[in-house]
């Protein structure tokens, strides 16, 4: 496409269990049925990265997710921040990581033409930072990882800076192209009342599952290959003492109980 | 032929990943490990071709499981050797260990943090599979003195060069690490309860007087910049283990609490006496940081003239 063209921009987003909200039962597991959901942190920064994009160079931004009606939370939050479609994938099987982004790597394949993956750098649950780079092997298409800032080009190509451990490394790929951001690349907008309520115009399209899976003569769909045996509560159990005095009567307090715990 | 392949462009990680290796070998009861080296330094341009080459090899040395660091790279890396081998990940896994229960096939299981570090979930993978390992999962000495052979090492053969889709344009170094916050035994670390970068003086002659590090929440060392991103510390960043933690401004967030579980004492200093800091805090200060450490660095100084 040349640089001009408008952007066709998808980005995936996860509703994903609050952990901050999430209980513990008496045996130490979480209490996961009707635990409270919200958009994956991160994925609030790959929600605006696509719209301020858009807002730049002129296009549509389409929000697609992966789940079951629950996911429609998230994705009208995504609408009223400025995307214009969204497409949501109706499941409610387990599926790891591999099995994901296999079917959203589908439903882009479906939804096509399009221009720009944006994924966020991790969820706030698991934090594998998978599904985006397994999604631009499925759709054989580059990846740039841990993007902090982005640039169009002229050419058709899209430059990123990439936060790396030890380096930032500037890179470009032409489009069609995925990427992941960090958050520190943008501070997401909160949307305003009239866009919370015009969000509710904005189509969402519905594909089912099943309708995504491999057709005669094409390779199988991956099943589930990582399950969760157990999940437990990490414990920490600390003196929690608090001192409430003066500045002055507190911090002598600190230091005589730091002393005398031997960390002095 | 039942093998474990451990591969890091990361030289810190290398010798984890391989002692890694060597421990599911001994659960695999009796595979080998192979460490996988390149001679080209991965990157965020070539991470296809060194992910293709890893492929090869695991292929060749039937590879049961394919290890590599958990660091931004290897979790690409990990992405693409899933993908064209149609395989699992286990992400960010301690105890690795081969298990088989009741004639099912035998899985790979580890353990990992799940939201936010709050819980921990045994995950397994069917074989074979990829696994990603955080720095600290295993002692590198560990490795050959557990193994019952010692490593064979590789090299990886990257195919001929194709045209890179992600073209590199400029690498910018980030200071060295001037820091070392895995190993100090004081650490107090500064969050968004500064008001200005200037006010961390605060926290660098407070660290200084205690002889310890000064480290930093996830937005003053990424999002602000205002400390370097080798003082992160938590779930994304770096896991301590002082004898000494002090949070100053720090609310207690999950993913930064994550990070320092490991540490013997825990210390909050925070105006809001609601703050979750304070609910994983041995000690803690309920006030303004701006009359609290200026206190705290007069008391000690009073303490060492007398
Ligand atoms: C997937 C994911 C991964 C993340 N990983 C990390 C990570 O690795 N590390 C990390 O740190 N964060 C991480 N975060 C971010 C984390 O959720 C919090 O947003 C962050 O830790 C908050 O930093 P903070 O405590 O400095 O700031 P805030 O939460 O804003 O807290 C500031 C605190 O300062 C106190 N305060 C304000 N003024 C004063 C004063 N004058 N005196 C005393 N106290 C004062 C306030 O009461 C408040 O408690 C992650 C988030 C996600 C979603």
């Amino acid at each position: 496409m040349s640089g001009k063209a408008p952007l066709r921009i998808i980005v995936c987003l996860k509703h994903a269990v609050d952990e901050s909200e999430l209980r513990v039962d008496a045996s130490g597991h979480p209490i996961l049925q009707g635990a409270q959901a919200r958009m994956s942190a991160f994925d609030r920064n790959a929600v605006e990265e696509g719209v301020s994009i858009k807002e730049k160079a002129g296009g549509t931004v389409t929000a697609l997710s992966l789940g079951t009606e629950d996911v429609r939370k998230s994705i009208k939050e995504a609408l009223a921040m400025g995307c214009d479609r969204a497409i949501l994938v109706n499941s409610s099987k387990y599926l790891d990581a591999l099995a994901t982004s296999y079917y959203l790597a589908r439903a882009v394949q479906r939804a096509a033409p399009y221009d720009l993956m944006i994924c966020s750098e991790g969820a706030s649950d698991t934090y594998d930072g998978l599904v985006g780079p397994m999604l631009a092997q499925w759709l054989d298409l580059p990846f740039m990882g841990y993007v902090r800032r982005t640039e169009l080009r002229g050419d058709g190509s899209l430059q990123c800076e990439l936060a790396m451990e030890e380096s930032v490394e500037v890179v470009e790929a032409r489009f069609p192209s995925v990427i992941s951001v960090v958050s520190e690349i943008n501070s997401p907008r909160y949307p305003t009342l009239l866009q919370i309520m015009q969000a509710s115009k904005k189509p969402i399209e519905e594909f089912p599952l099943d309708s995504l899976a491999p057709g005669p003569g094409e390779a199988a769909a991956p099943e589930a290959a990582v399950r969760v045996l157990d999940t437990t509560a990490q414990s920490m159990s600390r003196k929690k003492i608090l001192f409430e005095g003066s500045p002055e009567e507190s911090a002598s307090k600190l230091l005589e109980a730091l002393k005398s715990e031997g960390v002095l | 032929m039942r093998s474990v392949l451990a591969f890091s462009e990361s030289p810190a990680l290398a010798a984890e990943v391989a002692a890694g290796a060597a421990t599911i070998c001994e659960s695999l009861g009796g595979g080998f490990a192979v460490i996988a080296v390149s001679s080209e330094t991965p990157s965020p341009s070539n991470f296809e071709a060194v992910a293709d080459a890893i492929v090869e090899v695991a292929k060749r040395e039937g590879a049961q499981v394919v290890l590599l660091g958990a660091t931004r790279l290897g979790r690409q890396v990990a992405a693409r050797i899933a993908v064209k081998t149609s395989q699992g990940v286990l992400s960010d896994v301690r105890d690795l260990r081969v298990e088989s229960s009741g004639g099912a096939a035998a899985m790979l299981t580890g353990v990992r943090p799940v939201f936010a570090g709050k819980f921990n979930a045994k995950v397994a993978s069917v074989l074979p599979c990829v696994a990603t390992i955080p720095s600290g999962a295993y002692a590198p000495q560990g490795a050959s003195a557990s193994s019952t052979q010692p490593p064979a090492t590789v090299e990886i053969a990257m195919g001929p060069k194709a045209p890179e889709r992600v073209k590199h344009i400029e690498t910018r170094p980030k200071p060295k690490n001037t820091v070392d916050l895995k190993s100090a035994e004081v650490i107090v670390s500064a969050g968004r309860g500064f008001k200005n970068k200037e006010d961390l003086v605060l926290v660098e002659n407070l660290a200084e007087a205690l002889g310890g590090v000064v480290g930093a929440s996830r937005p003053l060392s990424s999002d602000l910049g205002w400390l370097g991103e080798e003082r992160h510390i938590g779930l994304t960043g770096i896991y301590v283990r002082p004898s000494l933690y002090i949070a100053v401004g720090i609310s207690g967030q999950l993913q930064h609490v994550a990070g320092i579980k490991d540490s013997k004492i825990i210390v909050a200093i925070n105006k809001d006496k609601q703050a979750p800091i304070f609910q994983v805090a041995d000690y803690g200060i309920v006030g303004d940081l701006y009359l609290v450490v200026p206190a705290l660095l007069k008391a000690i100084e009073t303490q060492k003239a007398s």
